[in-house]
């Protein structure tokens, strides 16, 4: 029975040192990463710089202006992406970006920069899936061999297990991602966007750790979860009488009420832990001891807590990386792409467009076991 | 706190934990008992995870009793401590389904070199039991159908959730455990996600799921008769959901 086989893996070290360069710009940051892999096997992040396109509280990026930050900065990152790295263009391999998924406008503006050079320069181009970018930089980094991987990040919310050459989704949502749902909630309490809305979700419910619940719905359904009314529902909260936007009691008698900070903690611990359900649910079936979490909403120590109580739990491990790799950057495209380069895959010109639907599961992965 | 006497924890203290799935640890008792205790989730807020717990305890034993009476396979009830968490149930003689079809045996801990002519040898594990893959497949369908019928969702349909045994008049006949997230309901969306779920674990723990997947609904429209219509064209309907999809073709 082919399925109870394990090969061995079809990566072979490299006969010479390995460069690529990754420029992701699938959402509001614009990142670009150099990559080496040496002969040994090793792998060394060269540079890995990023900009991000921050609006004012209280509102969202529209693609149209999104794509227009990024190639105003486009240059200037590359740029100063190689000058960190200290490599000239010249000796990169080959130029990875992402074809998808993400936001349309954003995602053509950044391929157009990757064509650009790759055809000034003569080098081949390689498209990546966003969500592959991450789980490969995340088991670089950590050196997790073969975790389930929950990949929580503004445009994704999946608890993704390896099989046979391809990613396989266990459980998603089924409407918003749990980044979008956070950041949404921290506009209508009007949460700066610097550096992240979710960022200072995770502030506000700091403030107040552990002191009260408000109950919000639990949505899991199978494998999935569904996030969207859960959204809905602590918006509603900040329309209710007891709800205080400065968080102040009003008088010495106004003790019932609801504070931002509130929402937000109830917000996390209810979301999070259906995240940790699924993910804990997924390791149970699969058998697997291992557990990563990948994407932006990941950088959350919250999340990482719970998903560390868990594992422990379960006699396992999590594996979590920081912000540098966490939030969407150029280096996980470089180290994807660079991946699917020295396997023999590249993409002709023809071929080089994005697209905004482009699931894990549909990528081959032609260099695991 | 006296509930750490309470006799539910002296029961717990003298059993032998055998398997901790991803909502309860179950300790096998000296008499033959199941004890599925749902001990509290260090990971989860106390008092979501304290309502949590009673409501999926009591569920599940509703649950079951329902399928007991309607004379779907699941195992019997033998006591409910919900404030515990705790659930005994009848033991289970049996092999789970997913270790006695091709791929479910695979462990995440076998190393790359290990297991190399692991497959040339090994004997067909469903002999022992006298059932063909098929039979097996037709054994899952009916019962879930049966347990579609009195509007029991299981929530939580796997290979991992099934288990194969012999009866005493040495037939195999097939158990569903782990009703742990099972709910009511009659909408035909629920049974529809159920078998959702129960596809997709077969096409991620067993490589080319698809015909197997297909005796299993086979048998599933059989038993359901006039239901399966509505069934089938939601589950197509729900097939098609989660993100990012391409809609091309």
């Amino acid at each position: 029975m082919p399925g109870r086989l394990r090969k061995p893996t079809p990566l072979k070290n490299p006969d010479r040192p390995y460069i690529a360069l990754g420029l992701e710009g699938s959402a509001n940051k614009l990142g670009s990463g150099v990559i080496k892999h040496a002969e040994d096997g090793t792998t060394s992040v060269l540079s890995n710089i990023r900009h991000t396109y921050i609006t004012p509280p209280g509102e969202g990026f529209q693609p149209r202006d999104t794509a227009l930050h990024h190639r105003e900065w486009a240059l200037k990152v590359i740029n100063d992406s190689l000058a960190k790295a200290d490599v000239s263009i010249h000796d990169v391999d080959c130029i990875c970006f992402t074809k998808g998924p993400g936001m349309g406008a954003p995602l053509q503006s950044v391929a157009l920069v990757a064509r650009t050079l790759s055809l000034l320069y003569g080098k081949p181009l390689v498209g990546v899936n966003h969500c592959v970018g991450h789980i490969e930089m995340g088991r670089e980094i950590t050196g997790a061999s073969n975790p389930v991987v929950l990949y929580v990040s503004g445009g994704n919310t999946q608890v993704i297990a390896y099989s046979r050459q391809c990613y396989r989704i266990f459980g998603e949502t089924l409407d918003i991602a749990v980044g979008n749902c956070l950041d949404r909630f921290a506009r209508v309490i009007n949460l700066s966007n610097d550096p992240s809305p979710g960022y200072n979700i995770e502030q506000g419910a700091k403030l107040i750790r552990g002191r009260r619940l408000i109950p919000l719905p639990y949505a899991t359904k199978g494998m999935d979860i569904s996030l969207s009314g859960i959204l809905t529902s602590a918006e509603s909260y900040t329309l209710d009488k007891r709800f205080r936007l400065d968080g102040q009691p009003r008088n010495a008698e106004d003790t019932d009420i609801i504070t931002p900070a509130d929402l937000c903690f109830s917000l996390q611990e209810t979301v999070f832990a259906m995240l940790v359900e699924i993910t804990e649910r997924a390791m149970a079936h699969i058998g697997s001891k291992e557990v990563l979490i990948v994407g932006g909403v990941g950088c959350n120590e919250r999340l990482q807590e719970m998903m560390g109580v868990m594992a422990e739990e379960r006699g396992g491990r999590i594996f979590a990386t920081d912000e540098r790799f966490c939030i969407d950057n150029g280096i996980m495209i470089a180290q994807a792409g660079l991946l699917a380069y020295r396997m023999g895959q590249t993409t002709p010109l023809l071929k080089s467009s994005c697209t905004q639907r482009f699931r894990t599961d549909q990528v081959h992965v032609t260099w695991r076991a | 706190m006296a509930s750490t006497q309470g006799p539910t924890n002296v029961l717990i203290a003298k059993s032998t934990l055998i398997s901790q799935g991803a909502e309860a640890a179950k300790n096998a008792h000296e008499t033959p008992l199941l004890i599925k205790h749902r001990f509290s989730k260090g990971y989860r807020h106390k008092t979501l995870d304290t309502n949590l717990t009673k409501a999926r305890v009591a569920g599940e034993a509703r649950a079951l009793i329902r399928c007991l009476r309607a004379g779907v396979n699941v195992p019997g009830i033998r006591m409910v401590d919900a404030t515990e968490g705790v659930l005994g149930i009848e033991w289970i003689e049996g092999t789970s389904v997913r270790k006695l079809l091709p791929g479910g045996a695979e462990e995440e801990e076998a190393l790359d070199e290990v297991t190399e002519d692991l497959s040339e040898d090994e004997i067909d594990p469903l002999k022992e039991f006298g059932v063909s893959v098929d039979q097996l497949m037709h054994l899952i369908g009916t019962e879930i159908a049966k347990m579609h019928l009195v509007d029991v969702i299981h929530g939580d349909l796997t290979t991992s959730n099934m288990m194969l045994r012999r009866s005493p008049n040495n037939e195999s006949d097939l158990v569903l455990i782990d009703f742990g997230l099972s709910y009511l309901s009659a909408l035909v969306e629920d049974k529809a996600v159920d078998l959702y779920v129960l596809e997709r674990a077969f096409a991620s723990t067993h490589p080319d799921s698809e015909p197997m997947f297909q005796s299993v609904l086979d048998a599933y429209q059989n038993r359901m008769g006039k239901e399966w219509a509505a069934i089938k064209r939601r589950l197509d309907d729900v097939r098609l959901r989660g993100r990012k999809r391409s809609m091309v073709g």
